[in-house]
């Protein structure tokens, strides 16, 4: 059947019978946790909720909250898994590790023979739905480690039947050439990691933009619904540019973004539900407005998630902002950020995307980092190192000074100091960027 | 078999499917089968089942095969 949708049938379900197919999702999901899992049992009783509660989707709020300090306490108290999960390890097939970006302990989190399928089934809605198709050969450039990234993507990319290439420890030359070799069609990766490609590929005198690659799928960070940041990959890379964006906690990915670009990501709506919350209140925002994304993932039967808060900020907009025909409501702009990441500055919130966006206009720039620092042990000071392109090195006064105004002028005049650091000083990632150092200690 | 979740009829895919479907929990099931048969429809078990689910026409967890 020649479709641009992975599932027509659902992708298209008009939204009264989306809800309540929905609906009745959420109650099997509810059952089935309280009847396997004691850590959910635990929190209905606390809370006073039984899923026979459930009459509309509306209903949702009686169920609890569901945070990671929660699901780190349980794993502590009870090793290695805590009681949240409804089957013996013995029932699993897969075991990863949450990342850790922000510092904390990571999460172990289990997965048998049917989740598993279903992380890479819910990949194939958003590579199907960019264009993905078995004629395709697609390149992972990716460790393939404890850390989820694109495992499922992977497995996903089998299953379209497309040619897979994955590229585990090469080196990153090893990986522009083969992608070039191997008339690769679409390149899978993390927003740094792509860019860095794309740099290693021109000291080499790869033609990337020559070359059959004419989908970029990236993940794992903000970066790919940053216009300019996208801008630049698919100029880098001349190929269209595709964001995702998924969780360790569910396995996989919940947003996507659809061949028609409409600047921000599809949420797979069948799957999942997505609320949007004020971070103090817990009530809903409505359309347009930034909250934080609760998720509900229907799917993990071994791992049930029920309204988690993600700490992602995003902003929720209707899904016929976008022509491609779907239901799925849109993260405009994919996940803006994180609640955690904000930085106070003198007064003065700074989300590193935010920074990361500024930097990203100026084409002169190669790589940046973010330091923040404590003058004299009293005063916070924010400071941008970045590193210039070898063809703009004589433009670097300019630039300088331009994007110290800039950054000024878009965080209420906060003063940054912009630096230049010598060429291949700073760091650069293959997975998720680290681009932010919080120098500044406390309590003593 | 007639109906999906929502209530409306099911088409002739989707009977194929729930036929198999059911077929192969039945399969998989069995404890006289060798680990070829087992494991392989178990394997295709949790397969169909994403089809299944994705198409609304079964939501439940297969307490063997999360």
């Amino acid at each position: 059947m020649d479709t641009p949708y992975w599932n027509p049938k659902t992708e298209t379900l008009p939204r009264p019978d989306l809800d309540r197919l929905k609906l009745h999702k959420l109650r099997g999901l509810c059952e089935w946790a309280q009847a396997h899992s004691p850590f959910h049992r635990r929190k209905f009783e606390q809370a006073g909720f039984s899923p026979d509660q459930l009459n509309s989707l509306d209903d949702l709020r009686r169920i609890p909250i569901m945070t990671r300090d929660e699901w780190m306490a349980n794993q502590a108290e009870k090793p290695l898994f805590g009681d949240l999960i409804t089957a013996p390890r013995e029932n699993a097939i897969r075991y990863h590790l949450t990342s850790g970006t922000s510092g904390r302990q990571p999460l172990r989190v289990l997965d048998g023979t049917k989740d598993w399928e279903w992380i890479a089934e819910m990949w194939c809605y958003g590579f199907w739905g960019f264009g993905v198709r078995p004629t395709d050969t697609v390149f992972f450039a990716f460790s393939y480690g404890s850390f989820i990234g694109f495992w499922g993507a992977h497995y996903c990319c089998e299953k379209i039947g497309a040619l897979v290439l994955p590229s585990g420890n090469m080196t990153t030359e090893n990986r522009v050439r083969q992608i070039v070799e191997m008339d690769a069609t679409t390149v899978c990766a993390t927003p740094t990691y792509a860019l860095r490609m794309a740099q290693v590929a021109r000291e080499h005198d790869l033609d990337l933009p020559g070359s059959a690659v004419d989908k970029l799928i990236v993940s794992g960070e903000p970066a790919g619904s940053i216009p300019a940041v996208k801008k630049m990959l698919e100029e880098q890379w001349g190929a269209k540019c595709g964001d995702t964006a998924g969780m360790t906690e569910i396995g996989t990915i919940m947003i996507f973004e659809c061949s028609h670009q409409p600047g921000g990501t599809h949420i797979i709506e069948d799957h999942f539900i997505e609320e949007v919350v004020d971070s103090e209140t817990l009530e809903p925002v409505g359309y347009g407005e930034l909250g934080e994304r609760v998720v509900t993932s229907f799917g993990r039967g071994f791992i049930p998630l029920l309204r988690y808060r993600t700490g992602d900020q995003v902003k929720k907009v209707p899904a016929d902002t976008c022509s491609c025909g779907r239901n799925g409501d849109i993260y405009e702009g994919g996940i803006m950020g994180r609640t955690d990441d904000m930085k106070l500055i003198r007064g003065t919130n700074v989300y590193p995307r935010a920074v990361e966006a500024i930097v990203r206009e100026y084409d002169a720039i190669d790589e940046f980092q973010i330091r923040i620092w404590r003058k004299d042990n009293v005063q916070d000071e924010i400071t941008v190192q970045v590193e210039f392109k070898p063809d703009a090195e004589g433009q670097s006064d300019e630039v300088l000074k331009t994007l110290g105004k800039d950054l000024a002028r878009n965080h209420e005049g906060l003063r940054f100091n912009v630096e230049k650091a010598d060429a291949g000083s700073l760091p650069r990632f293959e997975l998720k960027a680290k681009r932010l150092k919080d120098e500044r200690t406390y309590g003593n | 078999m007639d109906n999906d979740l929502l209530g409306n009829p099911t088409t002739e895919v989707e009977r194929e499917l729930l036929e198999v479907y059911e077929r192969l929990q039945t399969l998989a099931a069995r404890e006289d089968a060798p680990p070829c048969v087992e494991r392989n429809a178990k394997k295709a078990l949790s397969c169909v089942w994403q089809a299944v689910n994705d198409l609304g026409l079964r939501f439940e967890q297969l307490p063997d095969l999360l």
